[in-house]
C-alpha cells in the first residue's frame, strides 16, 4: 500500500437530473486501484457500478453528470472541482480537457470492454477493421503495423485463423467470439488500466468459464490493472484481488478477497455471498437477497440497506454509516464497511431495539418518522398489512447471482 | 451468392412483375371508355365503314390477347407501336421525351439527398435545440404540401415577383449551345441550372422532407447504440464517429426509402412538368390520356414502370452491397 495508487476516487458523485427528480446514481464512492490488480465492483443491476465506471472515463450521458469528488490517474486530474472565488464549485484548471480525455486516457490508458458483445461491434465494418482504427488511434502506428498487431492481438485472444477472420464482420462470430475481440481491442490499445463491465453476463457459463481464464492468463503477461464489474461473487472470486461491494450508489464494504469471502463484514455482502452458489454449501442452501433495490431517486433513510438487513436495528434508520475502516488487526490492508452493527460507529447499536419487518421498499421519504412500525411494536408477526409487504422466504424477485 | 450473380438474380426476378404490369396496363388501357377511332376521326364526315377499315388497318377488330401478344412481341424488340394521333412510333415519341424527364427526377434526388442527409444529421446530433424543431417543421411542412403547390408558388415569388429565374420550359444540356444561342459552354451550363432549379426544387421538397425525416430518426438511433459507446470510450473523435461510425449504419434504410420513393417522384413529374411547361414524359402521357392514345398510355406506362424496377433493384444492390448482414438470398 506504499506506493502510489495508479487510480484513485474519491468521493465520487454522479447524478442524473431527471423530469422525476434527481437519481443520486453514484453517491460518494472511493476506492483505489493499484498497479497489475484486479480490483472487483460488485453489486445488483441499479446498485450504479457501471454509471461509476463510465464516470472515470468522464462519459456519463445526458441527463447524467459528475457533480462531485475527484478522480485522479497517475497523478492527473481525470475530474475535480474547487470552490471559486464567488464560492461555487468549479471545474479545477489541472483537471484534463476534453481533447486530453480523448486523446491521452481513453484508449490509451484506460480501455473498456462492454457488457453485451452483440450491439458493441459495429454491424456495417470489419472486426478487423475496427480492432485496426482503434490501435491506429491509440498507438500512432501506420495502418501497416496496425492491422499486423490487430491480427497477432486477435491471435492472441485465441481466434483461430486470424487473418481470415480479420476481414469478417461481426454478425459471422459467435458471442464468445466476439467478446474475445473486445477483449482484443482492449489490450491492443495497450492501455494500463481496464474496465470490464460486466463483460460475460451475456455469455453461457461455459464460454464465461474461457473468458475469465483467458482475461487471467493475459492480465498476468501484461500486467494491465482491471477493474471488474459484475453483479456475479462468484466470478470476482475467480479473478479479483480486491473487491468493492456496492449498493444504491455507495461502497458497502471494501476488503482484500479472501477477507471479503472469509470474514464478511456487512450484511449485504453476506446476502449476496448466500446467493450464489459455494463448494462449502449445498444448493439447497441458497437464498435469494430478499426484496429489490429501492430506487436511488429516493434512497431509505438511514442504512440504505435497513429495509432488506436482518440485522437492523431502530438506530439503521436514522444513521447513516459511511464507508469506515471496521478491522484494524494484523491485515495489512484495512478492511471496510458501511454497517454500525461494528465497534467503529459508536453509536448504541447494541442497546438499539430490532427492527420489525418492514414493507417492503416503500421508499417513503418519511420513513424515519417510524411511520411504518408504530402498530404492532413488540407484536407479532411480521405482516403489518401493508400490501406489499413480502413475507420472509417467499421472496426471490432480489435473488440473483444464481442461474 | 456472389454480388454479381445476386444482380442478375434479381434482374431475371424483375421480368415476371414487368410482364404482370404490361398485362394489366394493356387491359386497362382497352377496357377504357371512348373510342379512339371516333376520337380521332373527329370532325372528319365519317360512315361506319370507314370506322371499320380504320380498325382493321391498327388491328383493332382482332381479340385483346392476340393484339397483347403481338405488342409484346413487338417489344421485345423494341417496337412499342405507332401511335395513331401523332402517326409517329411510340419509341420515338418516348426517346425524344425522356431526356428531360430523366434530367428533371435524378436532379430533385440529388437535390433531396444533398440537403436531407446533412441537415438529417445536425438536427440528430443537436436533437431537440431549436436547429431540430425548425428543421422538423420544415420537413413537416415539405411532406404534407403537394408538389405542384409548390413548383406555383416558387413560380410567383422567383419568376413572377423577383423576376430571377425563368418559369417555363428546360435547357437541355445534351444540345448544342447555339441551339438557344447561347454564347460558348459556361453560359450554356448556367442557363442549363437556372432552368432546372425551380422544378428541381419543386419536385424534390418531398423527397427531401422524407429523407430528412428518416435520417434524423436513424441517425439519433445509431448514436445511442453501443458501438457509438464503444467508439468514444476508445477516443474516437465526435466527428469521426457522426461521420463513420454513426453515419454508415444510418444510411441502409435511407438506400431502401430511396429507391421506394422513385414511384412518387416519377408521379410527381408528371405535375412538375406540367406546371413548368417541360416536353416530358409526363406531359406525353397527359395528352395521351386525354386523346386516348393507347399505343402511347402503353408504352409510357412500360417505360415507367421498368424504370421503377430498375430503380428499386439498383438499391437493393446498394443496400446489399453496405450492409454485409445481406446474405444475397443464399437462405432461399
Ligand atoms: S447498518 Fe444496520 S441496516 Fe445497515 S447493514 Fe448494518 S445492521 Fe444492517
Amino acid at each position: 500500500m506504499s506506493s502510489e495508487p495508479l487510480l484513485r476516487v474519491e468521493n465520487l458523485k454522479t447524478q442524473f437530473f431527471t423530469d422525476t427528480g434527481t437519481v443520486r446514481a453514484v453517491d460518494g464512492i472511493s476506492f483505489e486501484v493499484y498497479e497489475g490488480e484486479i480490483v472487483g465492483l460488485v453489486g445488483e443491476s441499479g446498485a450504479g457500478k457501471s454509471v461509476a465506471s463510465m464516470s472515470l472515463l468522464r462519459l456519463v450521458e445526458n441527463p447524467g453528470e459528475i457533480v462531485g469528488g475527484e478522480v485522479t490517474y497517475k497523478g492527473e486530474t481525470i475530474f475535480g472541482l474547487e470552490e471559486g472565488p464567488d464560492g461555487e464549485l468549479r471545474k479545477r484548471d489541472d483537471m484534463l480537457s476534453n481533447e486530453e480525455m480523448r486523446d491521452r486516457i481513453r484508449g490509451n490508458e484506460i480501455a473498456v470492454i462492454f457488457q453485451d458483445p452483440m450491439e458493441s461491434l459495429n454491424p456495417v465494418f470489419t472486426v478487423g477493421g475496427q480492432l485496426r482504427e482503434f490501435i491506429e488511434l491509440n498507438r500512432d502506428l501506420s495502418r501497416e503495423k496496425a492491422r499486423e498487431e490487430a491480427v497477432d492481438m486477435l491471435r492472441e485472444v485465441g481466434i483461430p485463423d486470424p487473418e481470415e477472420r480479420y476481414e469478417e464482420y461481426p454478425h459471422q462470430f459467435s458471442g464468445g467470439m466476439r467478446q474475445r475481440v473486445l477483449i482484443a481491442m482492449a489490450l491492443a490499445c495497450e492501455p494500463n488500466l481496464i474496465i470490464a463491465d460486466e463483460p460475460t453476463t451475456a455469455l453461457d457459463v461455459t464460454v464465461e468459464g474461457q473468458i475469465i481464464d483467458l482475461v487471467d492468463d493475459l492480465q498476468e503477461k501484461y500486467g494491465t490493472s482491471f477493474i471488474w464489474v459484475t453483479h456475479d461473487l462468484g466470478v470476482v472470486a475467480e479473478i479479483c484481488d480486491r473487491v468493492n461491494v456496492m449498493y444504491l450508489g455507495e461502497i458497502v464494504e471494501q476488503a482484500p478477497i479472501d477477507e471479503l469471502f472469509y470474514d464478511t463484514k456487512h450484511p449485504y455482502t453476506d446476502a449476496l455471498l448466500d446467493s450464489i452458489p459455494r463448494p462449502d454449501r449445498t444448493v439447497g442452501e441458497l437464498d435469494p437477497i430478499e426484496g429489490v433495490m429501492p430506487e436511488a431517486i429516493s434512497p431509505p433513510s438511514g442504512c440504505r440497506f435497513h429495509p432488506r438487513c436482518p440485522d437492523a436495528r431502530e438506530v439503521c434508520r436514522r444513521v447513516h454509516p459511511e464507508n469506515r475502516v471496521v478491522d484494524t488487526t494484523e491485515s495489512a490492508e484495512p478492511h471496510r464497511a458501511a454497517c454500525v452493527k461494528h465497534d467503529a460507529f459508536d453509536v448504541g447499536y447494541d442497546e438499539s431495539p430490532p427492527l420489525e419487518k418492514e414493507p417492503q421498499v416503500t421508499s417513503e421519504p418519511d420513513a424515519d418518522t417510524e411511520a411504518g412500525v408504530t402498530g404492532p411494536g413488540p407484536g407479532p408477526g411480521p405482516g403489518t398489512g401493508t400490501g406489499t409487504g413480502t413475507g420472509p422466504g417467499s421472496s426471490g424477485g432480489g435473488g440473483e447471482g444464481s442461474e | 451468392m456472389g454480388l454479381l450473380r445476386y444482380t442478375t438474380y434479381r434482374f431475371a426476378q424483375a421480368i415476371p412483375v414487368l410482364i404482370g404490369i404490361s398485362i394489366l396496363t394493356f387491359v386497362l388501357a382497352n377496357l377504357t371508355p371512348g373510342d379512339p377511332v371516333r376520337l380521332m376521326l373527329q370532325g372528319v364526315e365519317a360512315d361506319q365503314e370507314m370506322i371499320e377499315q380504320i380498325e382493321a388497318q391498327y388491328g383493332l377488330d382482332r381479340p385483346l390477347y392476340e393484339r397483347y401478344l403481338d405488342y409484346m412481341a413487338g417489344l421485345v424488340q423494341g417496337d412499342m407501336g405507332h401511335s395513331f394521333h401523332r402517326n409517329r412510333s411510340v419509341s420515338e415519341l418516348i426517346a425524344s421525351r425522356i431526356g428531360p424527364t430523366l434530367l428533371l427526377v435524378l436532379s430533385a434526388y440529388a437535390f433531396a439527398l444533398a440537403t436531407s442527409i446533412p441537415l438529417g444529421i445536425i438536427a440528430a446530433k443537436r436533437r431537440n435545440e431549436p436547429f431540430d424543431h425548425v428543421s422538423r417543421i420544415v420537413a413537416l411542412i415539405g411532406v404534407s404540401t403537394p408538389s405542384f403547390w409548390i413548383g406555383i408558388m416558387l413560380i410567383l415569388i422567383f419568376a413572377v415577383q423577383l423576376g430571377w429565374l425563368p418559369s417555363a420550359g428546360l435547357v437541355y444540356p445534351w444540345w448544342s449551345p447555339e441551339t438557344y444561342g447561347h454564347d460558348g459552354y459556361v453560359e450554356h451550363f448556367v442557363e442549363t441550372i437556372r432552368h432546372l432549379l425551380l422544378p428541381m426544387i419543386a419536385l424534390g421538397t418531398l423527397q427531401m422532407a422524407t429523407l430528412m425525416r428518416v435520417e434524423r430518426t436513424q441517425m439519433i438511433e445509431s448514436l445511442q447504440g453501443e458501438y457509438v459507446k464503444l467508439a468514444r470510450a476508445y477516443g474516437v473523435p465526435e466527428r469521426t464517429i457522426l461521420r463513420k461510425h454513426a453515419f454508415q449504419v444510418a444510411q441502409l434504410p435511407i438506400i431502401t426509402i430511396v429507391g421506394l420513393n422513385l414511384s412518387t417522384a416519377l408521379g410527381g413529374a408528371v405535375l412538375t412538368e406540367f406546371v413548368f411547361n417541360i416536353n416530358g414524359l409526363g406531359r406525353l402521357f397527359y395528352d395521351a390520356i386525354v386523346q386516348l392514345d393507347y399505343q402511347v398510355i402503353m408504352g409510357i406506362t412500360m417505360i415507367i414502370a421498368t424504370m421503377f424496377v430498375i430503380g428499386v433493384i439498383i438499391t437493393d444492390i446498394a443496400y446489399a452491397y453496405i450492409d454485409p448482414r445481406v446474405t444475397y438470398g443464399e437462405a432461399e
